[in-house]
């Protein structure tokens, strides 16, 4: 499944039972774009991801993919959209071993052939998984995870990629490591990618559109450039 | 005390065999546990019903053995599904918890225990299943039947069915995969809803086995499904791992533990054995938890 | 007569093995199977010494009581820290080793049992008929279930539904909530030792299937059934279950060898029901069926939020109630600690050298700060960066590898929550924590320390000061209910109310522990921008009454309007101090705030 995909997001709230946590985020994605969720924690920076992911529903707005909506999708549904979210933490099966995770990653995609074209691209993408295949993922270092988890994605045949704080307790050369290999996956193979970071330099390096989040509202959305440009950036926070 | 080691040969077959079983029944009980999360207290009811049903068939309507038996397992497998379906999973949605699902499951059992009594009140509650071809086996001090056989052979091979199952086929794997982590699974496509309904059938099948074996080892009684419902219990809590290997281990502890105290003691003393080293094992837990959690899970992974 | 007298009987002897497991499992949570077990062993025992050793009635009653109680006590040692799973294993293991025991014991009479327990016999009159006996029974089971309901519908009932929320949070109140689970145990089994004891002599005998794990999930459903936690739907469950059978004998004609049957039927499905639409029995918790004497019952039939909606509630007062407040204030009352505001030079807790090792990473890596008396300081920091684990490193919930922490002079480093708590400081969840079942009202006196009426020995025999401790505890809890604007619902149930307002409940019940130093983390995160300010708000007070505070945040706006100073943590360490601009001003600081 190739093609790019665009998302885009209306006015959606959601939240954990009594507690709502986002209160009427829109946002766009176009295809082959980079747009980075920045904010504090507990802005509901991932409550949004996940709602777009279908883990957790909307308790209204629309979410359209390429225009349609699937607001009522299924998770599993929309991961044969090409939806793939990675959560930020326990983002592997750890008591699997690599070969198996990646494997469970082409579940959407069944294909024998297709699916090894898949698993070859993720080792050429990230070798030292070749040679990790049979170690437990829960063994290996938290970078070494971080790749199982974009393996996994890849396998997925992911179009739109959410990315949730994936730098979180990585070394800043991996991150950057991996920030070359998202960039390649954009411009190469046209994902589109929706990124929420806590670490700021790093979003604003990779996303071109920026929306900052506060208190489960979008408070800022502009270009990369225009909110380098801002002197207190702290005081979005 | 008088200690008969004279008889060490043959408690010791008897507890391989008990502990297979167990071992089984243990893995049946640990799928629905740690893969969807039910304490699923009504196994008990899908045992019975398996062996009732077997019975019916063959004694009542007079089907040969091998479609009685099938039509038990499916019996139970339907079962299964349905208390999965309509019972546990609305439940759950709403918020009921485990406490919630243990008492729904409670009442299942209730009702069908006492349906069966209620069925068969003017008769006799005691029904045998005949028709497998039980013979003698002797091994130089050592007896047991074709039955017991049979029972343990198909033990072992349940066991390494659902380790290969579990490891190479797709729907294994993700049973492993949603045991492991629910939302990665959810994110690969698997759906969390069809895998529980999965384990809920091999479960029921699996137990549905060992209670057609009591069955024709035996009899049906309504309330058969309690004792094993508490060792598939003992040992699904006790195996360190999930995987068929160390749960055929911790059966078969549990079975020879039962069968080697009758070396000084005689059988209706067993079972206190039993659940003394089950009340050993808990009241050690939290005392020594961290350290013993630390390296359990080092070695579970 | 005899009949009914005979039905009455059962109802009475099932109603006290249901309201004692009613304190254990819907009380205190604690989900056990083994109930019958301990009514067998008050069985067994009245059995034997009255057969054995010619115990009269009245002495092997007591004996069975005792005895229940003493091995309720033991089963309740290592049940303390078992995860409900495990601890209904636990309750399964002691029921079947029991069975096991008595029916393997000659001397228990085997599998048959101990047969011909003589009559009771009181002061020369023999009791033969039903009749009788229910004249004997009668008072016993009214007795039973005063000393029931005087643990349960107390300050004391007030914590076991608290451990059966939260155990954690009842803890951080400085509960001891082990003395609590035990005590609960030994007086549950005490209880069904009578019952026990009282189905031996009226049934002549005792034998071991009447104990059974079966017989334990019958009073399971009972409890069930009537109504988990309310105090008199366990007699209900009882009654219905013991006259299903007449009803369906005679009202629906059907056999009387098939009626036990049909009525276990119907109500095994009515459990299934039952636990669907309505989870918390046919009885709610809060709902009395007898009429009960005014002074003890304290509390009205607390509605749902959108009861009171309807009402009209004066829920939203505006932020300057805390201000108002302040004008009757008086500083710490009656409080646990000592009193004075802080050392010499005005800081209430000094942290020295504070380390903590996970394996093989250093969560806190040697950290120092003080909390000056009267001020609000601010911890800020990166994810990662050990914040939330230095709270729980000062109030005792994970003790600290090395370093000093000095409330008042005093080094606190090490000790048990509960310890700690009385000694001044307290903290709150980013979960937020509150008892969902309680009232707002019985959320804040909880916070109470000393409180007589949360004690054993206290509830019987210091009635008048417990209810001179409820009063005041009522006062200061709608005090400081109003102080954060809530008091309009205080007798709404916590669960019921929004997400901030269970922030605010949360804050008032610390406030309630008149403790010195309150340490909240995240008070704002995940609310609203409207409450978000009402909560800075109250922080904003809490100055004023002299408290110090310590907030961890991530709502950096927030945090600049409440906080005075602020510390800067990263990587397990503290790095650099000053108040929040200054902090966000030095680029080194704010990249590695929002990451290099």
């Amino acid at each position: 499944m190739s093609g790019k995909r665009s998302l885009a997001v209306e006015d959606i709230r959601a939240g954990y039972g009594k507690k709502q946590v986002v209160f009427g985020v829109s946002l766009s994605l176009e295809p082959g774009q980079i747009v980075a969720i920045l904010g504090h924690n507990g802005a509901g920076k991932t409550t949004t991801l996940k709602t777009i992911a279908g883990l957790l529903p909307a308790q209204s707005g629309v979410i359209r993919l390429d225009g349609v909506d699937i607001t009522r999708n299924s998770c599993a549904q929309r991961v044969r959209h090409g939806i793939v979210y990675l959560p930020q933490e326990r983002s592997v099966f750890a008591q699997l071993s690599v070969h198996d995770n990646l494997l469970l990653g082409g579940t959407p995609n069944p294909d024998r052939a297709e699916r090894q074209k898949r698993l070859d691209y993720v080792l050429e993408l990230f070798p030292i998984l070749g040679e990790r295949r049979s170690q437990m993922a829960g063994t290996l270092s938290g970078g070494e995870q971080r790749m199982v988890a974009f393996g996994i994605a890849l396998m997925a045949s992911a179009r739109v990629l959410l990315l949730d704080e994936y730098s979180l307790g990585l070394a800043p050369s991996l991150c950057q490591a991996l920030a070359g290999t998202i960039k390649l996956l954009v411009e190469r193979d046209g994902m589109s990618v929706l990124l929420v970071e806590q670490n700021v330099p790093l979003a604003l390096s990779l996303a071109e559109r920026v929306s900052v989040m506060r208190m489960g509202r979008i408070v800022v959305e502009e270009t990369t450039q225009q909110l380098g440009e801002r002197e207190h950036l702290w005081e979005l926070f | 005390m008088d200690l008969k080691f004279d008889l060490l040969p043959q408690l010791f077959v008897n507890g391989v065999i008990n502990g297979s079983a167990y071992a089984a029944l243990g893995l049946s009980f640990a799928l629905i546990l740690r893969v969807a999360g039910r304490f699923h207290v009504a196994w008990a009811m899908i045992y019975t019903l398996a062996a009732y049903v077997a019975v019916v068939a063959a004694q009542d309507f007079g089907l040969p053995l091998v479609p009685a038996i099938i039509l038990g397992l499916a019996a139970a497998a339907l079962a299964g599904i349905l208390t999965e379906w309509i019972v546990y999973r609305p439940l759950d949605a709403r918020g009921g918890g485990l406490l919630g699902i243990f008492i729904a499951s409670l009442g299942l059992i209730i009702v069908t225990e006492n349906l069966i009594r209620l069925t068969w009140a003017s008769q006799t509650l005691y029904r045998p299943l005949p028709g497998f071809p039980t013979e003698l086996i002797s091994l130089q001090d050592v007896t047991f039947t074709t039955l017991d056989l049979a029972s343990v052979l198909t033990a072992w091979f349940l066991l390494v069915a659902v380790a290969l199952f579990l490891k190479y086929a797709p729907h294994g794997r993700w049973i492993n995969a949603v045991r492991v982590n629910p939302e990665m699974a959810q994110v690969v496509g698997i759906s969390p809803d069809k895998v529980h309904l999965l384990v809920f059938v091999l479960g029921s099948v699996i137990a549905g086995v060992f209670a057609i074996y009591a069955a024709m080892k035996f009899a049906a009684v309504p309330d058969m499904g309690w004792q094993p419902l508490f060792l598939a219990f003992m040992v699904a809590f006790l195996s360190p791992r999930f995987t068929p290997l160390s749960l055929a281990l911790t059966g078969i502890f549990v079975g020879l533990v039962e069968s080697l105290s009758g070396i000084a003691l005689t059988a209706n003393w067993s079972p206190l054995v039993v659940f003394s080293v089950l009340l050993a094992y808990l009241i050690v837990l939290p005392i020594r938890l961290p350290r013993l959690a630390k390296l359990v899970r080092a070695w579970a992974g | 007569m005899e009949y009914q007298a005979d039905l009455a009987n059962q109802v009475l002897i099932f109603a006290i093995l249901a309201f004692s497991l009613n304190l254990l499992l819907g009380y205190a949570g604690q989900v056990t199977i083994g109930h019958a077990a301990f009514a067998g062993v008050g069985g067994y025992a009245a059995a034997k010494l009255a057969t054995a050793a010619g115990l009269g009635f009245a002495p092997a009653l007591v004996a069975a009581v005792l005895t229940a109680a003493v091995v309720g006590l033991i089963v309740s040692v290592p049940a303390l820290r078992l995860s409900l799973e495990h601890l209904i294993l636990l309750t399964l293991a002691v029921s079947v080793v029991f069975v096991t025991l008595a029916s393997s014991t000659s001397a228990l009479g085997g599998a048959y049992g101990i047969l011909n327990i003589p009559n009771p016999d009181l002061a020369g009159k023999r009791f033969d008929y039903p009749s009788e006996y229910f004249l004997l029974f009668l008072p016993l089971t009214i007795l039973a279930f005063l000393i029931y309901w005087r643990f349960v519908e107390s300050p004391f009932g007030r914590v076991l539904k608290a451990i059966r929320e939260d155990e954690l949070a009842t803890r951080a109140l400085g509960k001891n909530v082990f003395v609590y689970k035990m005590e609960a145990f030994a007086v549950a089994s005490g209880l069904a030792g009578l019952a026990g004891a009282m189905l031996a002599f009226y049934t002549m005998l005792v034998a071991p299937a009447q104990f059974n794990v079966t017989q334990s999930m019958l009073i399971i459903t009972m409890v069930i059934f009537g109504g988990m936690g309310n105090p008199t739907g366990p007699v209900l469950g009882a009654a219905l279950l013991v006259l299903a059978t007449p009803v369906l004998e005679k009202n629906l004609n059907i056999a009387a060898e098939k009626a036990g049957l049909v009525r276990m039927v119907v109500y095994g499905a009515a459990l299934v029901l039952v636990v669907q639409l309505r989870p918390q029995g046919l009885i709610p918790e809060r709902f009395s069926l007898m009429v009960v004497p005014r002074w003890l019952n304290r509390w009205k039939r607390p509605q749902t939020a959108a009861q009171s909606q309807a009402i009209g509630a004066a829920g939203n007062s505006e932020p300057s109630a805390a201000l108002s407040f302040l004008d009757g204030y008086h500083g710490s009352s009656s409080s646990a600690q000592p009193g004075g505001r802080g050392n010499n030079d005005g800081t209430v807790l000094a942290v020295r050298g504070l380390k903590k090792r996970f394996g093989g990473i250093e969560a806190v890596a040697g950290v120092d700060f003080v909390l000056p008396a009267g001020r609000v300081t601010g911890l800020v920091g990166p994810n990662g960066a050990g914040k939330t684990t230095v709270f729980s490193l000062l109030t005792g919930v994970i003790p600290p590898d090395e370093g000093s922490v000095e409330l008042r002079g005093k080094d606190v480093a090490g000790k048990t929550p509960d310890a700690i708590a009385k000694m001044g400081m307290v903290r709150s969840f980013q979960d937020v924590r509150i008892f969902a079942r309680l009232t707002a009202l019985e959320n804040v006196m909880l916070a109470t320390f000393g409180h007589p009426g949360e004690t054993f020995l206290g509830l019987f025999t210091k009635p008048v000061a417990v209810r001179a401790a409820e009063r005041e505890a009522k006062e200061r809890a709608l005090k400081w209910l109003s102080f954060v604007g809530l008091e309009g619902k205080a007798d709404l149930l916590a669960g019921s109310l929004a997400f901030a307002e269970q922030k605010l409940v949360a804050i008032a019940r610390l406030l309630a522990t008149e403790a010195d130093v309150l340490l909240l983390d995240e008070p704002i995160t995940g609310i609203d921008p409207q409450w978000a300010t009402r909560i800075g708000e109250v922080i904003h007070t809490l100055r004023q009454l002299g408290k110090t505070v310590c907030i961890v945040e991530h709502n950096l706006r927030a945090l600049e309007q409440v906080a005075d100073h602020c510390y800067f943590m990263e990587s397990g360490r503290i790095t650099a101090e000053g108040s929040l601009r200054d902090l966000m001003s030095e680029p080194r600081l704010v990249s590695a705030y929002f990451g290099t």
